[in-house]
């Protein structure tokens, strides 16, 4: 079963009015002021989060108001820019994750400590003024004590005070996030070599407010003034609830109206990632034969994390809610080929290392420029001129000195248990547990796109930010296993003996599909293969055509996948794919009830049969875990494009990479966080993406779904407040929707106005 | 080599044709990439207009033999070059990088004018190739020769007038690109075009050297402090135009030149390809290297350095200012051997050597054509040694020797106060000007 998210744990909710009169302790100051910060992830990951998730216990309408007030401000007094122009560059100093040769000194110390130890020697901070200099010799080695004592110097009244630290981070939101992220969202953050903690950020922060700015407690007068005029200005909800009824009402008619038949029986059946970018393709491809899609969450239901045995490269892939239960070895087909592949990346990156060397030190880069700079120049005309041929090229020499080799995992460390849990859960869930046909494919996502700082944003979510074929190696894998098999026939899922499961890897980039075939010596097999491969291309053209429409590009009749596959390897392309832009909604039903209609790739697809769910574990699953991720999803694309600037990451033109972990604008900045411009934005005005709220339509009884989410905080939390709509189309009763509420009620209504103002 | 002279006011020679080349492979490059880069950008016809027009006064400053029509073309050049920096006029920040880059220019600008006016009155000629012919020794040309250079300086980012280039971040990357690439060789072109004028006087030379190790050391030290991919490559290319005003100070006018476009071409793909630096990975080097790999490492650089000379037809130990030139091959391929003789430094010594002989002929072989086809200009012309090249010797064997043995001091728990303060004194003085960053998020404006 999918493992029970930790969001809870992590976001302890201490009751603010009923303590305000009490005097807090410190760590209570401190945690409560870092609750208005949404962490985000670093450009090896990014995955999407809500950028206002430290308001989701506040009406969506409310939230956006204070969220406006603390991130939407157009000024800052100008003594607080001073601050985090200082803080900007200590931060891109002790993060940095491999840009610089001479490195901060004492970071292994911790941020705090480090910071502490060159402060004193920092004139910017101090202007040479004994005074402030002598104070900063006294500052205590607890970053708590010294918080303490920042708070008395600058005359903070006691019941301001998480008010004012909460504005500490506020005013420079997104290195905050990441801050939050590296203490709360990495797994191996005990283990890495520059420790921070929120108390050190927050006391950093302090003691340079302190030194900068005496009559920093002006700032919460800023503050009161921001809201003020925050409650003047014009609720963006109104445009969104009008978006939103335009979207749901003919879809909701057109799902209603559906028969829905038992398909005949299939030749092949695949499973697909929910992710909206899989819908179009889907459907393009059913129309070439019998095929039958699913869609489940993307990493298949197998919490792991993937090691490649030649790299020693490790990566989570599983949701970010999920804890990675087994770590899998990826490594080629022999040990023989094993060995030699760890030899043959090696090599490559001996090559690696001559360059880096001579280019990162003195006297000796003066030589490489020269030595280097005509191959350079031919290289970049190659790559602007024809970027097919210069990757072709690119690869044919990588090739020579590493050939290209299959990897298949090992299911060593998945214990037989696990697998069995695990082959079990993906079948029920998405309701494939009988009617199995020959070929079954799992088919994991990922994109490919050139000179990208947000190419992981493109990718499967829910592999945190990774491509997904090795999670659907490794189910394919589990299923084909006769152990496994004998298993699931005492449970009642018979799987034919000449079955047989794949896995498979769309890119998204270019709608090409990947498959990493089988050992099978089975003809039929192979000819099916075949037949699927052949179908695989034409669906291809279909949706590339699709996409490239979407795109307003214009392109001669064939040539729409060069088309694509252009856009996939151009160095100079801004826009290689639109991503996850326009989702709107997430649909929870069998997929008879969407296959007719074309949702236009704004629906994530979650295969789900109520009948098979008896006690409502798979629907709490869905609902509890691939549908929030789709609400951070949803919530990131929907404020990227309310505010680009506040929410976003600005144009992609003047994007900076600092410390190889983020972007900041020009020279430096604020950490831009969420999408950048051209993900959500046709042009520099007109937006692309459509702001709207996820809206999840079920497909069950409603009394049903009523009792599975009254048992679910974390949903109730999201349906009160307005952040997620949840719409239930009863089999019983097909011809009405029934929408819940604010107060958590169901009103049998046709019209959504009604149902989701407030 | 014949000289072409159209209309008396155009002066077509290997130097400009070299440059038409550069600019125009490097323009139509940058500009091809905007068209898809700049895409649906609010300003996209705008953008274009003004790179186009800067590309042709480039190509006209290089042909023009008229002081005033080269300063005509240089002001335009320049011009242009502020009005794309700040291309987002509504966002603080970038105004605040062009309204510095500005500054700059009509700084040069100045003392550009003040050097022609000087040359005009010595020699009575508007025209730029019979100032440089007739050359005399009067303190007008002296000064002449300062103000000239201290105008390339403003133009290359050289120490202390940098700043503009490393607070120049906040322009779209195609800027970027074109400035790395095209407009800071500016300097090293002005240089090179009044040659033998400096040829003449060699205590010019001297301080033209100096000037020029500043920047390069200093340029060279910042870029590797810098946490972001952008400055890194700012601070880099104000090392890189240092090393060319070295390479003009050693009299080695050619060299620079070469320089100049390898550098160019190096760079604007550099800054092309800043969007990929997340996905570039620092590989572990093993520093310090062991005693053994070090020495074997010598015996490499020194098969490479004797290679490079050869072929250059030049003494080994040249007893020359280009003992210096010779002295960094020396070093780079002593680098290039250390890399590669990491782990088993006996066993992977043959092919370390065959590897650093194939580059070090290669570069020599670069270098020895790039002599052949500037070789009517006479721009290769050996000073003797002096006091200040043997500082510089030092100095770029120590600063090498500090990135091997010194630099992993870092991981120290304690360190020397004095180390902290230059450290921190370093670590300020490259950050950009204050007004140039965006210290508020919301001071940010895309459009």
């Amino acid at each position: 079963m999918i493992e029970k998210t930790h969001i809870q744990q992590k976001e302890i909710t201490l009751n603010l009015k009923n303590n305000y009169k009490k005097t807090h302790t410190i760590e209570e100051l401190i945690k409560e002021s870092w609750k208005k910060i949404a962490p985000f992830w670093p450009l090896k990951n990014l995955i999407a989060i809500n950028p206002l998730q430290g308001f989701e216990d506040l009406p969506i309408e409310k939230a956006m108001i204070e969220g406006a007030t603390f991130f939407e401000q157009e000024n800052l007094p100008s003594a607080m820019e001073l601050i985090n122009r200082q803080t900007i560059k200590w931060l891109q100093a002790f993060f940095d994750e491999g840009q610089a040769t001479i490195n901060m000194p004492f970071r292994t110390s911790g941020f705090y400590m480090a910071w502490k130890k060159l402060v004193y020697f920092d004139d910017q901070l101090h202007g040479r003024d004994a005074k402030k200099k002598k104070w900063i010799l006294t500052l205590p080695d607890s970053p708590d004590k010294a918080i303490t004592a920042c708070l008395i110097k600058m005359n903070i009244p006691k019941e301001k005070q998480i008010t004012f630290l909460s504005l500490m981070l506020t005013t420079l939101p997104g290195w905050a996030s990441y801050i939050k992220y590296r203490i709360n969202w990495t797994e191996a953050e005990s283990l890495h070599p520059h420790a921070v903690s929120e108390t050190d950020y927050i006391a950093i922060r302090l003691i340079t407010t302190c030194l900068l700015w005496e009559r920093a407690a002006e700032l919460l007068e800023w503050h009161e003034r921001a809201k003020a005029l925050q409650l003047n200005k014009v609720n963006p909800i109104k445009k969104i609830q009008q978006a939103e009824t335009v979207y749901l009402q003919p879809l909701l008619q057109k799902l209603a109206s559906q028969t829905l038949n038992p398909l005949p029986a299939p030749d092949t059946q695949l499973i697909f990632c929910i992710d909206v970018r899989s819908e179009p393709f889907r459907r393009a491809l059913e129309s070439q034969g019998a095929y039958e899609t699913f869609g489940y969450a993307g990493f298949f239901g197998v919490p792991v994390r993937i090691k490649n045995t030649s790299t020693e490269e490790v990566y989570t892939s599983c949701p970010v809610l999920l804890k990675p239960q087994h770590t899998v070895n990826e490594s080629p087909y022999s040990s023989e080929n094993c060995t030699q592949d760890r030899q043959k990346y090696q090599k490559l990156n001996n090559i690696k290392a001559i360059y880096q060397s001579l280019k990162y030190n003195f006297t000796t880069s003066f030589a490489l420029v020269e030595l280097l700079g005509i191959s350079a120049g031919l290289w970049m005309a190659l790559k602007t001129l024809t970027p097919i041929l210069a990757t072709k090229y690119h690869a044919f020499i990588t090739k020579k000195i590493r050939p290209v080799m299959a990897f298949m995992p090992s299911l060593e460390n998945i214990s037989f248990a696990h697998q069995c849990t695990y082959a079990e859960s993906a079948l029920r869930t998405i309701g494939l547990t009988k009617n199995f046909s020959t070929l079954i494919v799992f088919c994991g996502h990922g994109s490919s796109t050139q000179n990208n700082a947000y190419a992981t944003a493109l990718d499967c979510g829910a592999c945190g930010g990774r491509h997904g074929a090795s999670n659907a190696r490794i189910l394919a894998k589990i299923l084909n296993s006769q152990d496994v098999r004998d298993h699931l026939n005492q449970i009642g899922i018979i799987i034919p003996k000449d079955s047989y499961f794949i896995a498979a890897e769309h890119n998204t980039t270019t709608d090409e599909v990947e498959i990493y075939e089988a050992n099978t010596e089975s003809t039929m097999l192979t000819k099916k293969i075949q037949q699927l491969k052949a179908d695989l291309e034409k669906a291809r053209k279909i949706n590339s055509k699709k996409r490239l429409q979407e795109m307003s590009c214009d392109s001669r009749n064939n040539s729409y996948t060069d088309h694509t596959k252009h856009r996939s390897l151009d160095w100079a392309q801004v826009r290689p794919e639109w991503g996850l832009a326009r989702n709107a909604s997430f649909i929870v039903a069998p997929r008879e009830m969407s296959k007719k209609i074309d949702l236009e790739g704004r629906a994530f697809l979650h295969s789900y049969d109520y009948r098979q769910d008896l006690d409502g574990t798979i629907l709490t699953g869905i609902l509890t875990a691939p549908m929030v991720v789709a609400q951070w999803i949803n919530s990131q694309y929907l404020f990227s494009t309310l505010n680009n600037v506040a929410y976003g990451s600005g144009s992609k033109i003047t994007k900076n990479i600092t410390g190889k972990f983020g972007v900041m604008q020009g020279n430096a900045s604020d950490l831009m966080t969420g999408l950048p411009l051209q993900s959500v934005y046709k042009s520099d005005t007109e937006a692309y993406h459509e702001p709207v709220r996820l809206m999840t339509i079920v497909y069950a009884p409603f009394v049903f779904t009523d009792k599975v989410i009254k048992k679910q905080p974390v949903l109730l939390t999201l349906f009160r407040n307005g952040w997620v709509q949840l719409i239930c189309i009863d089999p019983n009763n097909r011809n009405h929707s029934y929408f819940l509420d604010r107060n958590l009620t169901w009103k049998r209504n046709t019209s959504v106005l009604t149902a989701c103002s407030s | 080599m014949s000289f072409a002279r159209i209309g008396g006011i155009f002066h077509i020679d290997m130097l400009s044709i070299m440059l038409i080349v550069l600019v125009s492979f490097i323009g139509v490059i940058i500009y091809l990439y905007s068209k898809r880069y700049m895409k649906e950008d609010a300003l996209y016809q705008k953008f274009f207009r003004n790179m186009v027009t800067l590309l042709l006064s480039v190509i006209l400053m290089t042909v023009a033999d008229n002081l005033l029509l080269f300063l005509a073309a240089w002001c335009c050049c320049n011009g242009m070059l502020v009005r794309l920096i700040i291309h987002k006029s509504k966002w603080k920040a970038a105004k605040a990088s062009g309204r510095l880059a500005a500054q700059n220019f009509i700084l040069g600008v100045s003392f550009i004018i003040l050097a022609f006016s000087l040359l005009y009155t010595t020699t009575g000629s508007l025209s730029i190739q019979e100032v440089i012919h007739h050359p005399n020794k009067s303190w007008y040309t002296v000064m002449a020769l300062l103000m000239l250079l201290m105008g390339a300086m403003t133009q290359s980012a050289i120490w202390p007038f940098h700043r503009w280039l490393t607070s120049s971040l906040n322009s779209p990357t195609p800027v970027s690109a074109l400035m790395h690439a095209g407009v800071v060789n500016g300097g090293g072109f002005l240089l090179a075009r009044f040659a033998p004028l400096y040829f003449n006087t060699p205590k010019i030379l001297s301080i033209i050297f100096m000037v020029g190790l500043i920047s390069a050391l200093l340029g060279s030290l910042w870029k590797l402090m810098q946490h972001d991919i952008k400055r890194m490559l700012a601070c880099s290319t104000m090392g890189q135009m240092g090393f060319m005003l070295v390479q003009c100070g050693l009299g080695l006018f050619g060299s620079a030149l070469a320089h100049l476009c390898w550098h160019g071409m190096f760079k604007a793909y550099l800054f092309l390809s800043s969007g990929g630096a997340a996905q570039e990975k620092r590989l572990e080097l093993d520093y310090p290297p062991t005693f053994i790999s070090f020495l074997c490492s010598l015996i490499c650089a020194a098969l490479g350095s004797y290679l490079f000379t050869s072929i250059n037809n030049t003494p080994w130990f040249p007893l020359d200012s280009s003992v210096i030139i010779v002295e960094i091959v020396f070093i780079t391929c002593a680098q290039l051997a250390l890399t590669i003789l990491r782990g088993a430094p006996f066993k992977k010594l043959p092919i370390a050597m065959i590897v650093t002989a194939t580059m070090a002929t290669l570069y020599g072989a670069n270098v020895y054509l790039f002599d052949l086809i500037l070789s009517p200009l006479k721009l290769m012309q050996p000073q003797p040694l002096n006091f200040f090249h043997f500082i510089a010797l030092v100095m770029l064997l120590v600063a090498w020797g500090f990135i091997l043995f010194v630099r992993y001091a870092h991981n120290k728990s304690k360190l020397p106060k004095w180390f902290l303060y230059f450290y921190i004194k370093a670590f300020n003085s490259s950050q950009p000007h204050p007004s140039t960053i965006t210290t508020h998020r919301n001071g940010y404006n895309y459009v």
